[in-house]
């Protein structure tokens, strides 16, 4: 099933495989950025009104673990970039230079405006701005290293003429649709741990999201025919982000009620399918002539520790639950 | 032609300005290599002391408390993100390289990233719960967090030791050949001691803030110094990782070199000293540790885990993964074929800057391709400084003959012209870009030149 392919084989190929892993392991990490952007962005909009809001307390209690489950789950895409599209990542990388590698100290400061937030109360409101301004930086960061990725015409000129940003117009739906995906994954992930009545206001998070998201995204494909590459994803993204749409919907109404499963379960199939989406107009420039890394050795040992891995992470969830009961 | 269409990738290259890329990257790794295996270290030693407290050692699990929280606060943050620094750093100082790995141990990376991703989990189950857990459960999640990690080291030795010796990898052994090189032991133990030192040290300093009695206090210091004693097998574990180098980098590091002796000597003195004061006053004289000198040894420790790392980087040269990828970011497979196409033809960048004349420009792309990552032009490592007093001849012969020149050189990638050009571009640079400058140029010196690379060959000065 496109985008993955068969090998020689008649198996998966080993270019497949690393995409299906890059995919999954990006929407695992987009969950908990997403929930750290539009967290703190919640909690900031909360700060700066004064008002007692129970969700943005439980987001700052949150924020600095889902930071650090971020960064975490981050590594994973980052190291599967370096298989499928390594001299374009390198390139990118390279052509952004030092400013590239300002992401790193502005997610150190943002950690701990994070930890600053939850634990200072006179200091709350700068603490959030001064994340929420961080964390938009490394979004932007990253959206414009995609597009520069893509640009290699451009590359030449970008090098001579020392540039360290690309002011790509290309950047604003792409970020604005980001920040939609983020208010809806972030408005999920945090109603099941509010209450009904709160999840009245979380569902108008996630449908507002939806809402920015969908329009921004339908406006840049009209504009943008290359994605319409993505085939059946892209229909399965509308679909699930319709059924998510109707959970929020009926979560508004019956808040206690299968409104929020159902809203999960649909972003987490828009989830998916729009990380498919996202990636479909380059899966055709993956690079597929490196020998080395074909027939690299060790994916006996990776599957067996990754099993090994969520058993480990398992027991210590259970071990939490058992001990704490 | 297309930057992605070339047989040898061609990266843009960035300018750091007088600081050479080794001290980029240097000053990176040696900041992450210090926190996680503090974090390492530190995991072990919780684990114990949470044991310990469980039986009866009063104190012990209120240390525990409080030093996780700075483990937390410290390492989980900047450890990690430094972690991904490391990689972005790499990329800006030779990304062939970081590619290279990537390509050939990714299974074994992603293996890695889920301890990572273990010891994450568990950290912060006890960051958060510990306090609220029964005392078998937080004895399980740090009995988890210290595997992790110190699992997480396992990985990442491998695939940093292959680096230096590939091993039975060269000759087609596959992943696992190159990840159990020769090297992959002496460099696990050492890296293990070094991290329960680290634990042990920044214990000592953590005991002396605690609101204690001398007494109870000296009682943790005790158990802690426990962890810092393995420092004491350092010097074996360095001479079996000397006897297991290639003997070329081998002889830089005993006096081939004198900068890497004299960090040999560092990393060695520091060590010894650390190890002789815990072990001869703190264990065997159970002397009491204040924190100014808990501080004072743990400086120390930095100093060695600095000078051992940059000795790590510096035993390569002329390699950055030994015969297989030289410090330029070229096989040696390749070397020749650039020799006869010059080294230049296939990058597709242009030059930032302006050059009077067509050869300087020539000049300074060669320069770039071939020098830049290891050298400046006018800041450290300056070429200006190490050729200022060459003479034109000397110039030709010296970099065209670079491999025989100095043995930690790769040999040179380029034909006759591009040495010609960075002759002229050193000699234009030597009179401070004069204006007025006449090149030296002529056919015969070219010729002589062409004669001089053949005589040096393709293959590098420690070729065995």
């Amino acid at each position: 099933m496109w985008p993955f392919e068969l090998g020689a084989s008649g198996g998966a190929s080993i270019e497949s495989l690393w995409l299906a892993l890059y995919l999954v392991t990006f929407a695992l990490h987009a969950v908990f950025v997403s929930y750290v952007a539009a967290g703190t962005g919640y909690a900031l909009i909360a700060a700066v009104r004064r008002k007692d809001d129970p969700i943005a307390a439980r987001a700052r209690d949150w924020l600095p673990f889902m930071l650090g489950a971020g960064i975490t789950a981050g590594i994973g895409p980052l190291l599967f970039i370096q298989l499928l599209y390594q001299r374009r990542f390198y390139t990118a990388n390279l052509l952004m230079g030092p400013r590239w590698g300002a992401v790193i100290p502005a997610l150190i400061v943002g950690f701990y405006a994070l930890y600053l937030a939850k634990a200072v109360a006179r200091w709350r409101t700068l603490a959030l701005g001064v994340g929420l301004g961080c964390f938009a930086f490394v979004a932007w960061s990253w959206t414009e290293l995609h597009l520069v990725m893509l640009d290699d015409p451009g590359w030449r000129a970008m090098y001579a003429s020392g540039a360290r940003f690309t002011f790509d117009l290309a950047l604003v739906p792409r970020l604005a649709t980001w920040f939609g995906a983020m208010a809806a994954l972030f408005a999920v992930f945090a109603a099941w741990q509010a209450t009904p009545a709160e999840r009245r206001r979380l569902a108008g998070v996630g449908l507002g999201g939806l809402v920015a998201c969908g329009a921004i995204s339908s406006a840049a494909f009209a504009v943008d025919p290359g994605a319409a590459r993505a085939h059946g994803w892209t229909y399965l993204l509308m679909v699930a982000a319709a059924g998510a749409a109707a959970g929020w919907a009926w979560t508004l109404k019956r808040p206690a009620g299968p409104g929020l499963a159902l809203a999960t379960g649909a972003t987490a199939a828009a989830l998916v399918a729009g990380t498919v989406v996202r990636e479909a107009p380059r899966i055709a420039l993956i690079e597929r002539s490196r020998d080395t890394a074909a027939h690299a050795g060790g994916v006996a040992m990776f599957v067996v520790t990754f099993a090994l891995g969520v058993a480990l992470i398992g027991w210590v969830v259970r071990s939490v639950r058992r001990s704490m009961t | 032609m297309n930057p992605i269409e070339s047989t040898i990738p061609y990266y843009p290259v960035n300018d750091f300005g007088p600081l050479m890329k080794g001290l980029v990257i240097g000053g990176v790794g040696i900041f992450h290599v210090f926190l996680a295996q503090f974090a390492i270290g530190g995991g072990m030693l919780m684990w114990y002391l949470e044991r310990r407290g469980q039986r009866g050692m009063p104190d012990a699990r209120t240390f525990v408390d409080g030093y996780f929280r700075i483990l937390v606060m410290v390492s989980f943050v900047v450890g990690a993100l430094t972690g991904v620094a490391m990689w972005f750093t790499t990329i800006q100082v030779g990304a062939r390289t970081i590619g290279l790995m990537i390509d050939e141990f990714h299974w074994l990376w992603a293996t890695e990233w889920v301890w990572f991703a273990v010891e994450i989990t568990a950290g912060y189950a006890f960051y958060r719960y510990g306090d609220r857990l029964r005392d078998a459960a937080r004895l399980r999640l740090l009995g988890i967090y210290a595997v992790a990690s110190w699992m997480s080291l396992f990985w990442i030795n491998g695939i940093l030791s292959w680096q230096l010796t590939p091993g039975r990898w060269l000759e087609g052994g596959g992943v696992w050949s190159g990840f159990f090189n020769p090297s992959f032991w002496p460099s696990l133990i050492f890296r293990t001691a070094v991290s329960t030192t680290l634990g042990g040290l920044t214990a000592c300093i953590v005991i002396n803030t605690m609101d204690l009695s001398l007494d109870r206090r000296a009682a943790l210091i005790r158990r802690a110094a426990r962890f810092a004693a393995p420092i004491a097998v350092m010097p074996l574990v360095a001479l079996w990782f000397f006897a297991v180098m290639p003997d070329d980098s081998r002889s830089w590091l005993l006096g081939g070199s004198m900068a890497m002796t004299m960090f040999v000597g560092i990393a060695a003195g520091a060590s010894l000293l650390i190890g002789g004061y815990v072990i001869v006053g703190l264990l065997l004289q159970r002397l009491y540790i204040n924190g100014a000198t808990a501080t004072l040894l743990l400086a120390l420790a930095f100093g060695a885990t600095a000078a051992g790392e940059f000795v790590r980087e510096g035993a390569r040269k002329p390699y950055t993964v030994r015969d297989a990828l030289y410090s330029t970011s070229i096989r040696p497979a390749e070397v020749a074929a650039l020799r006869r196409t010059g080294a230049t033809v296939a990058d597709p960048y242009p030059l930032r800057a302006t050059y009077p004349g067509a050869q300087l420009a020539h000049g300074a792309k060669v320069e770039r391709v071939l020098c830049d990552a290891c050298h400046t032009m006018r800041g450290a490592n300056a070429l200006v400084e190490l050729t200022r007093t060459w003479t034109d001849d000397q110039l030709r012969l010296n970099i065209a003959k670079l491999q025989r020149t100095k043995g930690f050189m790769p040999p040179f990638a380029g034909n006759a012209e591009d040495v010609e050009a960075l002759v002229q571009l050193l000699r234009w640079e030597h009179a401070d870009r004069a204006a007025d400058f006449a090149p030296t140029s002529s056919p015969e010196a070219v010729a002589q030149i062409a004669g001089w690379l053949e005589q040096a060959g393709t293959a590098p000065a420690g070729a065995r």
